[in-house]
């Protein structure tokens, strides 16, 4: 694998790292809850996944839309049933309740796949491959890339021409001014985590595709997307889709140049974003320049 | 006919008691001031009508039906809706953006983007921008336009006039005529005592959360609100 592939592969992952993002960064800047259980959700739904392939006769594109809807009623009913009782200036107390949440829904994986490495089967897409210019690409990468892409793309369309779109971010603005206009502030709530549950929900199957995971990668999935969005920036889609292609660039570049480094790469990429942020460096070049 | 009554509202924030006993009527068709010092308790009984601070004790009264302990939005369904203090626009989202938010609940009537682009022409050369880049003036003229876009029978203003120029008070409060035209009853939380009784019908004056004065706009003497505001008792 040359280093033009090696970038074009971490791209292709990156844009499921941005959908990680996204659907955390949804629920962050709607109803600033931090959802713990965002990484345990994405695990949800590839076992979600190996089990409807299993046991159903659906074919796969069938499966990713099936588990994308049972995921927005998950987060639908969470919010409903929980998140909404513990709205308020203080973010904590969802923050424990989600946490809470996801050691529940490890546990209960656990118990019910056991600790097993799992994976997808997709049959031949697996190994079928394009190859240009002496390049070759996993035609499943491509698919999944264009998949994030076309996802990316329908958000942005929902949160602008539509009213539900425009009402999610207006209820980031101000929702005291949201329900004197005869919006139902909890429903808007509810819409929302259906929606950022539902988009990680398919990222984390179309990983699954092309990874591994058991009950225990929920935490890592966690990581990478709070990663995604501090690099990226809240309350930014175009931040969240490029933030996940660096992220996914870096990971996929340290993993050629050193196989057993796992995710290192990528979070010493990350640990330096906050650094430069932190510092003046920027400051410091914008004026070496002068 | 009675559009809006409070007896007897008592309203807190959390331990503190905001207003002590507000006894308030509206008519249908009329506009109403609410005049008094700052921390008189105006935008509190605004908020408890709409149902933003609902009332501890006592009952408000929307055509008849009790909406004290009703939620914000179905009590706006009814037909209440606010031009808030500060005019709190949803910074992110365009000025056309905004009104479509006023729209997209609303009861049927006679205010759509088109008639409230015509009671403020020049929205029109802003619509397409953020509202966070717009003057003050222009926020409100937006603010006034999206509570509008909902059809309210009832319209609850809580100073229009805070942090504008005179000027631009002015053209605001000239699309008064046009609202009232179409059958919209007018709450009016003002601080410019003037403006407050030529823009109503009658006024109610506040002193730390009690009435001290309600009557006719043009009958009360500037010196019964001068006592009624500052609390000082006649000789």
């Amino acid at each position: 694998m040359s280093y033009v592939e090696a970038i074009l592969n971490g791209l292709m992952v990156g844009g499921l790292y941005g959908l990680f993002g996204l659907g955390l960064a949804l629920a962050f800047g709607i109803m600033r809850i931090v959802n713990i259980a965002h990484g345990e959700f994405v695990v949800l739904a590839a076992y979600l996944g190996v089990t409807l392939l299993a046991v159903t006769p659906l074919p796969l594109p069938v499966v990713v839309v099936v588990v994308a809807a049972a995921a927005f009623a998950l987060g639908w009913a969470l919010q409903a049933t929980m998140l909404n009782r513990l709205l308020g200036p203080n973010p904590v107390p969802a923050m424990v309740v989600t946490m809470g949440l996801s050691i529940v829904l490890r546990n209960v994986l656990v118990e019910l796949y056991g600790a097993d490495i799992q994976s997808i089967d997709i049959g031949p897409l697996q190994n079928m491959g394009i190859g240009f210019a002496g390049l070759s690409i996993g035609l499943l990468p491509i698919l999944i890339f264009i998949i994030s892409v076309i996802l990316f793309i329908g958000v942005n369309l929902l949160l602008t021409r539509t009213t539900i779109g425009r009402a999610f971010r207006a209820a980031a603005d101000d929702h005291e001014i949201l329900e004197t206009l005869g919006f139902n502030r909890r429903r808007i709530y509810n819409a929302a985590l259906g929606l950022a549950v539902a988009l990680s929900a398919v990222a984390g199957l179309l990983l699954a595709m092309r990874s591994s995971f058991t009950p225990f990668s929920g935490v890592e999935r966690l990581l990478i997307a709070f990663e995604v969005v501090i690099i990226g920036g809240l309350g930014s889609l175009r931040g969240c889709f490029l933030g996940g292609l660096f992220l996914g660039v870096v990971q996929v570049l340290g993993l050629k140049l050193y196989p057993n480094a796992g995710p290192l790469f990528g979070h010493l990429a990350f640990f330096i974003v906050l650094l430069v942020r932190q510092s003046n460096l920027g400051l410091f070049l914008a004026w070496g320049r002068k | 006919m009675t559009l809006l009554a409070l007896e007897g509202v008592d309203v807190f924030y959390g331990d503190l008691q905001a207003t002590f006993g507000v006894d308030l009527h509206v008519e249908e068709g009329e506009a109403v001031a609410l005049i008094g010092a700052n921390g008189a308790g105006k935008s509190t009984l605004l908020r408890a009508m709409i149902g933003l601070t609902p009332a501890r004790r006592g009952t408000v009264t929307f055509d008849g039906e009790n909406i004290t302990r009703q939620r914000c939005d179905l009590v706006a369904r009814r037909g209440v809706a606010i031009v808030p203090e500060g005019r709190r626009l949803f910074a992110s989202l365009t000025v056309e953006e905004n009104l479509l938010m006023g729209a997209a609940r609303a009861r049927p009537g006679p205010w759509t983007l088109d008639s409230v682009f015509d009671l403020f022409p020049a929205m029109r050369d802003f619509r397409h921008h953020n509202a966070a880049e717009l003057s003050g003036g222009q926020q409100q003229m937006v603010a006034v336009g999206r509570a509008l876009l909902t059809n309210p029978r009832l319209l609850l203003c809580d100073e229009l006039s805070l942090g504008l120029a005179p000027k631009v008070v002015g053209e605001i409060y000239s699309c008064f005529a046009g609202i009232r035209e179409k059958g919209v009853s007018i709450i009016l939380v003002e601080q410019d005592i003037a403006r407050a009784r030529s823009a109503s019908n009658r006024l109610y004056c506040l002193l730390k959360g009690r009435v001290t004065l309600e009557g006719a706009s043009d009958a009360v003497s500037l010196d019964d609100i001068s006592h009624a505001y500052f609390g000082d008792r006649r000789q």
